[in-house]
């Protein structure tokens, strides 16, 4: 399992190109390494996903996050972040887009069904 | 491993003018499927254009389709063997916790967020998750490697998508012509 030669040393062996932030990172405390075993065995991977490519993953996420924040922050509204502005981001990459449209859809109707809910309960 | 619900997004989850008269149906839908934050549904048009240009053939349409996907679904679910099920389930259910996730954005932009730009975050979070999870099983086998995924077949994903310009990267700069 753990043959590969690529596996000795890959601790110090990091990204290419973003391999100067991921020195400090590592350090860093993982965030969502439970999630992200479970979202990679439902995205196809092995039950038990190896733990260095949890890693390279949850990085990846992080930065992808960072980035994202950073790019809206530059557009619309300065310094802050809101949702048309990453709804623009996104809007070349169809997966995502729909995705969040979805969502954020899917979260106004709860809500609109909780505030019913609870009104129908406050009435009786 | 081609996962169900990355189908071409040609129907629309909303496709009734006042959602609230179908509120409790969909409610329904949505809640008995796994997970509070995977809904199921596609949409691939802006809501805005859909309600200002609708003929009720079209509307009809699309309702139609939607029921089929719907259908087709559930056919496909309730066809699943015990591991399928095992790994359809953590699909949806796997999502990025909120409040790290707010925390996160929040220590880069220095104020409070609101919850939609989390819920949003965390959405496409995961689609970038999946989609770097999917180059990398196709560089597995395209290596005649077998899971679980080594950190060499994520890099090499990433190369990937890099060249796709699926990856955000905005701290090199491109240099168009020499």
């Amino acid at each position: 399992m753990a043959d590969e030669e690529d596996e000795t040393g890959f601790d110090e062996e990091l990204d290419d190109g973003s391999g100067g932030v991921e020195c400090g990172h590592g350090k860093r405390k993982r965030l969502f390494s439970k999630e992200l075993r479970c979202m990679m065995y439902g995205f196809g991977d092995d039950q038990n996903p190896y733990t260095e490519s949890v890693d390279i993953l949850e990085d990846l996420v992080i930065e992808f996050v960072t980035e994202m924040t950073h790019k809206a922050m530059s557009i619309g509204r300065q310094g802050r972040v809101q949702v048309e502005d990453i709804v623009f981001l996104i809007r070349k990459d169809p997966r995502k887009f729909a995705r969040v449209k979805d969502l954020l859809t899917m979260n106004e109707e709860l809500k609109r069904a909780r505030k019913a809910f609870d009104e129908a309960n406050y009435g009786s | 491993m081609a996962d169900p619900a990355r189908i071409k997004p040609e129907t629309s989850y909303e496709n009734k003018d006042s959602p609230s008269q179908d509120q409790s149906n969909q409610e329904v839908k949505s809640e008995t499927a796994a997970g509070e934050d995977e809904e199921e549904g596609t949409s691939g048009e802006p809501s805005s254009k859909r309600l200002k240009v609708e003929p009720e053939k079209k509307k009809e349409k699309r309702q139609k389709v939607d029921e089929d996907e719907i259908q087709k679904m559930q056919v496909l679910v309730s066809s699943f063997s015990e591991e399928q099920l095992n790994r359809y389930e953590m699909y949806r259910r796997s999502a990025f916790p909120k409040a790290a996730i707010k925390r996160l954005i929040q220590s880069i932009t220095g104020s409070s967020v609101s919850q939609n730009v989390v819920i949003a975050m965390s959405g496409i979070s995961k689609v970038f998750a999946g989609e770097i999870v999917e180059e990398a099983l196709d560089v597995c086998e395209k290596w005649g490697d077998t899971p679980p995924l080594q950190p060499k077949h994520m890099r090499e994903a990433v190369r990937r998508l890099k060249t796709r310009d699926q990856i955000p990267n905005t701290k090199f700069k491109k240099i168009t012509f020499h």
